[in-house]
């Protein structure tokens, strides 16, 4: 048992990492509100983030500064610089998909996805 | 060298383009078209050369920065990168002359240019996705990809269509960070993002963490066949080909779900390498994914009254073809992937642009109101006719080239289940291509008040499906112009 666990507190930043991306996709998936799947969205992005900062981490290093002292030791400075450039990218994504939330709000009158698709279908059926 | 600078100069070039076009919003739109033309030109003229090149000479390898590839970014231009990027370039412009009849419709005169400054981004995140040696960078450019072609979607400012762009970026955006969590487990198994540094090392990481690399393939495959459409993950796909104008139908179509199959092909034959996927067995999964688009994307297309959605399914099933010869893991089937990734692009390219025609002037896009259609139109539906047969496999065109020379793939591994498949799939392909064809040529007498040709037709729509019939009748009767080229692309592929 306490192995177990000892395995846990070790490998937490993996496992939180695989919940928040699971939780996510739940999230994106399920709902039927729009925004709500956007926020997904940036919860999924969030675990992939996270574990790219743990593969990044080594026991005890340091921030990687180089200077006098030669036998410091530095955490892995390159994923954090790959999760620069995806916060970017993920930050865009939203925002491209919230202003589609708007123009969805501004011609149907609802964000809910059951309520558009009960809504669009009615159209289908007048035309 | 100035050859290491041609692929940088041709992305430079896409966005000095995609910059200038709104600073020229005040001047007459014939400029910006012309002006957009001439970078096209440019492109595919560098582009040829370096396809020359890379043939003839040797590859390309252009590291930024002049940082070593562990830590900095490669471009490696090889015969199958240089070859495909001329292909989508090559109908990029075909599609480009002829959305200058057709993107403006409806639009406001101000903002003509804004359809061109999407395009043109686009273009550079394609050429970006092939050029590059690098999986994290391959990320960021599939994302700049699927951000520009949400946009070219919804970019008719009509309701449908922003639910379904709405749709297409949250399974998007699903597919890219299913990707990118592979690529973190590739880089704590590897330690590398660079392609060719993993491809050596990824046998010895599957040696001592073979759970990584096993997630990591799950979440590739699952991610990028996602953005492409294999079949129980095509959900968002037909409203976003239906609802999209025809032109951004043609771009969806023709050249950015290419993109991701062959994102999809490097990932598998380059960077995990057929030993490791011959070790986990991955081939029945793809197989198995490829035999049931065939099918249920034929049958889901016969049931389809609206023409558009009806090619939106055709392709479905034509995805399944192009994965059944990747997954066959063989130098045939993978040439019959190539082949068959051409001939598609060209067809369906042609389907969309001709259907877009008839639904520019006929403003109908119901099966049932094509009849007589080839008397009134007789390019647009000549061309119909010509890509449909093709997409049924008839003789004299590159569907017929491609089928055959898969064919003779799925015989050469023994699986004749996919054979009879294959042969499956085509016969449905007939009975939703056929009856048009011959509703468009059947002299109805009731019909015989539309018998009149509709004139003012504009050439800029007109000789780009000339262009395309020419080019699927063409490689269906010389294909052995392009295949040592894709000869050539396969070799960098399978060692």
């Amino acid at each position: 048992m306490n192995e177990i666990i000892q395995l846990i507190v070790e490998k937490i930043n993996y496992i939180g990492a695989v919940a928040l991306f699971v939780i996510g996709l739940r999230i994106v998936v399920l709902h039927s509100n729009l925004i709500k799947r956007i926020m997904g969205i940036n919860i999924m992005g969030t675990g992939v983030f996270l574990f790219f900062v743990a593969i990044g981490n080594v026991t005890g290093g340091r921030t990687p500064i180089v200077g006098d002292n030669p036998d410091i030791v530095f955490i892995n400075p390159l994923p954090s610089v790959f999760i620069l450039t995806g916060i970017v990218v993920v930050v865009s994504i939203t925002v491209y998909s919230l202003s589609l939330v708007i123009r969805i709000y501004q011609n149907y009158g609802t964000i809910d996805q059951r309520e558009l698709a009960r809504l669009i279908n009615e159209e289908d059926n007048v035309r | 060298m100035f050859v290491e600078q041609l692929p940088i100069i041709n992305l430079i070039l896409f966005l000095f383009m995609a910059l200038i076009i709104p600073l020229l919003k005040r001047r007459p739109f014939k400029i910006t078209l012309i002006l957009g033309f001439i970078v096209l030109g440019l492109v595919l003229a560098s582009s040829i050369y370096l396809l020359w090149y890379v043939n003839n000479v040797d590859s390309i390898s252009y590291t930024f920065g002049g940082h070593e590839a562990r830590f900095g970014i490669e471009f490696l231009i090889n015969p199958f990168s240089a070859l495909f990027s001329t292909m989508i370039l090559g109908l990029a412009m075909i599609i480009y002359i002829y959305s200058s009849g057709d993107a403006t419709e409806g639009v406001e005169s101000s903002e003509y240019g804004r359809y061109y400054v999407l395009l043109f981004i686009l273009l550079m995140a394609l050429f970006g996705i092939l050029y590059t040696n690098d999986l994290f960078n391959t990320y960021v450019f599939i994302e700049i990809l699927s951000i520009t072609t949400c946009a070219i979607v919804s970019i008719k400012k009509k309701k449908e269509t922003y639910t379904s762009a709405f749709r297409y970026i949250m399974m998007n955006e699903i597919g890219s960070l299913s990707y990118l969590f592979g690529v973190a487990l590739i880089y704590m198994a590897t330690g590398y993002t660079n392609i060719s540094m993993i491809s050596e090392t990824i046998s010895v990481a599957f040696s001592a963490n073979p759970v990584n690399i096993i997630i990591a393939l799950g979440f590739m495959v699952a991610g990028l066949g996602i953005k492409t459409a294999v079949f129980p993950l095509h959900i968002w796909l037909p409203d976003a080909y239906s609802n999209a104008p025809s032109t951004s139908s043609a771009i969806l179509s023709g050249i950015i779900s290419k993109g991701y199959i062959l994102v999809l092909i490097k990932v598998l034959y380059q960077v995990f390498g057929l030993d490791i996927l011959r070790e986990l067995n991955i081939q029945v999964v793809l197989l198995v994914l490829a035999g049931t688009a065939m099918i249920a994307g034929s049958i889901f297309a016969i049931a389809q009254k609206d023409v558009k959605r009806m090619l939106a399914y055709s392709s479905v099933s034509q995805v399944g073809y192009i994965l059944l010869g990747v997954a066959l893991f063989s130098f045939l089937g993978l040439r019959a992937a190539f082949f068959h990734i051409f001939s598609h692009a060209i067809m369906k390219t042609a389907l969309f642009l001709s259907v877009g025609e008839i639904i520019f002037y006929k403003k109908t896009r119901k099966v049932n109101d094509f009849d007589g259609l080839g008397f009134i139109m007789p390019v647009a539906m000549g061309v119909f006719s010509i890509a449909a047969l093709g997409m049924i496999g008839i003789p004299l065109t590159s569907g017929f080239i491609s089928k055959l020379n898969l064919g003779i793939a799925i015989l050469d591994n023994n699986y004749i289940v996919f054979l009879i498949i294959l042969i499956l799939s085509s016969l449905l392909n007939v009975l939703y291509y056929l009856p048009i064809i011959i509703l468009g040529f059947l002299r109805n007498e009731k019909y015989h008040y539309r018998m009149t040709r509709i004139e003012h037709t504009p050439t800029t729509m007109i000789t780009p499906l000339f262009i395309l019939g020419f080019l699927i009748i063409g490689l269906g009767l010389f294909p052995n112009v392009i295949f040592p080229m894709i000869d050539a692309a396969v070799n960098t592929l399978i060692p």
